[in-house]
């Protein structure tokens, strides 16, 4: 495998500049995740004549410059506000853009790659001691010399969830194939306030799941270990008709009324138990906390641009057998205890108990998450530059790792769904070899290189 | 009392319930009514037509007398000159002789077609905070450079849309050669392509180029460099000027309407440009970090010429070009020294006493301009107040001659905001004649030689310059120079197309924060 050779790095400003004096503050919901940053990867093949070498990069930078004019939170910079929150003062001062060159193919480097390799395709660099001169999102475009490109993002996760990372790079995809965008920009950074008149008299008590998750979160947080254990990330590709399998699997046996659970809960069921299996926790199962987009259920527009997504905890105290419709159910019910009271009940709790330091969101528990309303493979840059495989990472990995369910390429069928773990090095090796996985027969498309 | 005193005079009156109201009945004070200004102006008027008004009364005379002829006394006249054949022969050789010899060895006009400014593609601008983070990511400078860059930033007077090269764009910035090459044939090329596509000249017609640029002379020369691209014939006269500083641009001028006056018939070219790749300075040292802030990327090419042909479609005729140099003076000589510092580093450090020297300079080059460009008014002021001053020891202000009399349009070099205060201070001038300086400031930067034809498009652009307008381009460089070109102008100028203010002339003025 050909080494990745740094061509350069450059900041890259939007083409009008913004309104001076502008500013954003960060919703609790964005407050939370502080510590986190994302990473996403797009490989695209590109099939057809090759092209000189840099062509495509420079197409790709000055239409990003043209898209950045939409998102002047993206350019702009951290600052703390007098309550000692951050926020960000929209001030232009661009995103960074780092171009690189790798010998081979795009299918060449797909069938060997692993974390370590591709998370070299995005660059990241950690907060500086003055956050000011500090960009908090980096692009990274690196060609193949033989075809194809892979473009890498990495963003703060303070500012953007998975979804919006994804539209950002679908709105580059559109200005770059028909130079305007075609979904309107990114709309105000508020979360919706409770409205008027909603509020249920019979709903004294705020529904307390979703806070007593997240209170247990902020308490476990200083009990995390920082063990250097190193991480490992596989993706396992899940076809149309196994994941209806699965589904059905899911579904309790002679309840035919019940409808079956969603692909996310029926694969976070089935990884759960594998997984707690692989911990070694016998029968029982480990603690674990599913997240979600909530953007329909806040009734918000998709092209919000900030943090929307909510944990809940699935209580596994009931649950023994391990029997995948009972475990499915829970999280299915876990899923509903996400709705819009319960979340605006949330985000009043959080107001009012801001912390000074955030918790590690994706620290404690196994977390699932469902990626789903992240579409990535709308991003298409060019007639025949379509996305071919994307990754997502949400750094850093401590604690016990985590599970992403992503949407597969188009054309693979509606139920068919990418799974991204990360682990501990060993346990990923095992779980690729977990028979309960297996029956499923997924594709692996990123394994553990020895 | 005093009240009364300005009051206006008031009548008596006497009402019913017998309150007097007091009168003042003494005259106006003429000193406050009437504004000293507009006596001056008669004054200037005066003596502007005095050659006018005396001869009116000789030619009423003149015709009075001839009106008296009667053909006998031309008959009388005829026979005199006959007579006198010889002396009369005589007398018109001398005359024509003298008139050929003046016509011939008059120097010839040099021409102004059209001139034209490079603008940057808006990829390459650099806002304060970009300026700012790039600086800082290099890990060059400590806090206490950045800190200065950063205020020196903000009084400097420079906009946000100020353009760096590539160069200094990449983190970290990559001054290579062949950056620096790059920046110079993008900046002169795009100014060239624009000059030739507004003038309509065949580059073989071209038989002087001179190009000056200070800080980047590389071999083969930047003329070299022009000469290659356009395919100029084997016999133009090239010459690269280096070194020279930011008043480069008239001295090129200069030397061009001097080749001008040897080679007949033929176009001249001057690109005036500065190369800012290579001279980033990246060190500690608080006098060398100015120019980091201050200069930015720009050049102009001028395309002169001596046919008589295209007083037609010129824009300006050169009148004068004044150079001074302050060099012998050696406080004046080590005011802009290019060195390193005592880390190795390299840079151009400015002398504290930048503005006295430049004022010092300045001095001396107006009072060899001023005799040559002020009206007779202005010249017999100075001249009664120097006399009144030596001769009779009087306690007078020395008279600073009003510039503004002599010149509608004033080009002072964009050298930074301290150097347009100082002049519009020392030459009394008003706003509006800075504010080309301050506006070019403001969108370019300092760019170093070619400032001044930016400030020329910005007042063409702004409608302002009619025919008959003078123009005056004054630039300060390094050695000390002082340099001062003076343009007249033969119609009505438009803005030429592509010039650098097209898009954003209605932007402008735009008011200057600190």
């Amino acid at each position: 495998m050909a080494d990745i050779t740094y061509i350069c790095k450059r900041t890259v400003v939007s083409t009008k500049p913004v309104q001076p004096g502008k500013h954003f503050s960060l919703s609790v919901l964005d407050r939370l995740m502080e510590q986190n940053h994302l990473r996403f990867v797009y490989y695209f093949r590109a099939p057809g004549a090759i092209r000189e070498p840099g062509e495509m990069t420079k197409k790709l930078r000055e239409s990003i410059s043209e898209m950045l004019t939409c998102f002047p939170i993206v350019t702009g910079r951290l600052l703390r506000n007098p309550e000692g929150q951050w926020m960000i003062k929209c001030n232009d001062a661009g995103v960074r853009m780092v171009e690189a060159r790798i010998k081979g193919s795009v299918e060449n480097w797909l069938k060997g790659v692993d974390r370590e390799k591709e998370l070299k395709l995005v660059h990241w660099e950690e907060m500086y001691h003055k956050p000011y001169f500090w960009s908090t999102f980096y692009v990274q475009i690196t060609e193949f010399e033989e075809g194809g490109v892979a473009i890498g993002l990495s963003c703060l996760h303070l500012l953007a969830d998975p979804t919006c990372a994804s539209m950002f790079v679908k709105a580059w995809a559109d200005m770059t194939l028909t130079g305007k965008m075609l979904n309107n920009p990114p709309l105000s950074h508020q979360l919706p306030p409770r409205r008027p008149g909603r509020k249920n008299p019979s709903h004294d008590q705020p529904s307390m799941e979703l806070i007593n998750c997240y209170k247990s979160i902020a308490d476990k947080t200083n009990l995390v270990s920082t063990d250097d254990a190193k991480h490992a990330t596989i993706a396992l590709a899940f076809s149309d008709p196994m994941v209806r399998a699965c589904m059905a699997n899911g579904q309790a046996m002679a309840a035919s009324d019940q409808s079956s659970p969603s692909p996310f809960e029926a694969l976070a069921a089935l990884f759960w138990v594998c997984i707690s299996k692989l911990k070694g926790a016998g029968d029982d199962l480990i603690d674990m906390s599913v997240c979600s987009d909530m953007r329909n259920v806040l009734n918000l527009d998709n092209g919000f641009f900030g943090n929307c997504m909510v944990y809940n905890r699935v209580n596994s105290k009931n649950l023994k057998g391990q029997k995948l419709s009972d475990v499915a159910k829970v999280i299915g019910e876990v899923m509903s205890e996400m709705d819009n009271d319960g979340i605006i009940d949330l985000i009043e709790w959080l107001e009012h108990n801001d912390h000074q330091s955030p918790p590690t969101m994706n620290g404690c528990d196994l977390i699932c998450a469902s990626l789903e309303a992240v579409d990535p493979y709308l991003a298409v840059f060019e007639e025949d530059l379509i996305p071919v495989r994307v990754s997502c990472y949400v750094e850093p990995v401590v604690g016990v790792g985590h599970v992403l369910v992503l949407p597969s390429p188009p054309g693979e069928g509606p139920f068919s769904r990418v799974v991204m773990v990360t682990l501990p090095e060993d346990e990923a090796v095992r779980l690729c070899e977990d028979d309960l996985i297996l029956n499923f027969s997924p594709t692996i498309l990123m394994g553990v290189n020895n | 009392m005093e009240d009364s005193m300005n009051n206006p005079p008031e009548t008596e009156s006497t009402t019913t319930n017998g309150v007097q109201i007091r009168q003042s009945r003494r005259l106006p004070d003429f000193l406050q009514s009437v504004n000293l200004k507009y006596v001056k102006l008669g004054y200037h008027y005066l003596i502007t037509h005095l050659l006018t008004l005396c001869f009116v009364p000789l030619i009423a005379f003149v015709i009075f007398q001839a009106s008296q002829f009667n053909p006998n006394d031309i008959h009388q006249l005829w026979l005199h000159l006959q007579y006198n054949l010889v002396s009369v022969i005589i007398c018109s050789v001398f005359l024509v002789s003298g008139a050929t010899v003046y016509i011939v060895t008059r120097p010839r006009s040099v021409y102004l077609v059209d001139y034209a400014c490079y603008k940057p593609p808006a990829k390459l601008q650099v806002q304060y905070q970009q300026f700012m983070e790039h600086s800082k990511l290099t890990g060059d400078f400590d806090d206490s450079s950045l800190e200065f860059q950063r205020r020196i930033l903000e009084r400097s007077g420079l906009g946000e849309e100020t353009y760096v090269p590539q160069a200094m764009h990449y983190i970290p910035p990559r001054p290579t050669m062949a950056a620096a090459r790059e920046e110079a044939e993008q900046v002169m090329f795009g100014a060239l392509d624009i000059l030739f596509a507004n003038t309509n000249i065949k580059p073989k017609d071209i038989g002087v180029l001179v190009v000056n640029c200070s800080l980047f002379n590389p071999t083969p020369s930047l003329s070299a460099m022009i000469v290659n691209k356009y395919k100029l014939r084997g016999n133009v006269r090239t010459f690269n000027l280096g070194g020279m500083g930011c008043s480069a641009g008239v001295i090129a001028v200069d030397l061009a309407k001097d080749m001008l006056q040897i080679h007949r018939n033929t176009y001249a070219v001057v690109v005036s440009t500065e190369n800012i790749t290579q001279n980033w300075y990246f060190g500690n040292k608080k006098s060398m970090l100015i120019p980091n802030c201050l200069f930015r990327v720009g050049g102009s090419a001028v395309l002169l010429s001596n046919k008589a042909k295209d007083r037609r479609r010129a824009k300006y005729k050169l009148v004068h070009v004044v150079r001074t140099h302050k060099g012998a003076d050696d406080k004046a000589f080590k005011c802009v020294y290019q060195e390193q510092d005592d880390a190795g580093k390299t840079g151009v450090s400015l002398s504290k006493d930048l503005m006295a020297i430049a004022g010092g300079a300045l001095k001396t080059n107006i009072t060899t301009l001023g005799p040559l460009v002020l009206p007779i008014s202005e010249q017999l002021l100075f001249f009664s107040t120097l006399v009144a001053k030596k001769l009779f020891n009087a306690k007078l202000k020395p008279y600073i001659p009003d510039f503004k009399l002599a010149f509608d349009h004033f080009c002072i070099h964009a050298g930074g905001r301290a150097v347009i205060d100082e002049l519009e201070r020392n030459l009394q001038l008003l706003p509006i004649h800075v504010e080309a300086s301050r506006m070019t400031l403001h969108r370019f930067g300092n760019t170093s030689s070619s400032s001044i034809w930016y400030e020329l498009a910005y007042t063409e652009a702004k409608g302002r310059v009619r025919r008959g307008n003078r123009v005056w381009q004054i630039a300060f460089g390094s050695g000390f120079k002082c340099n001062s070109s003076v343009w007249e102008a033969l119609r009505h100028v438009k803005p030429s197309t592509s010039n650098p203010w097209e898009d954003c002339i209605d932007r402008y003025p735009v008011q200057i924060v600190m």
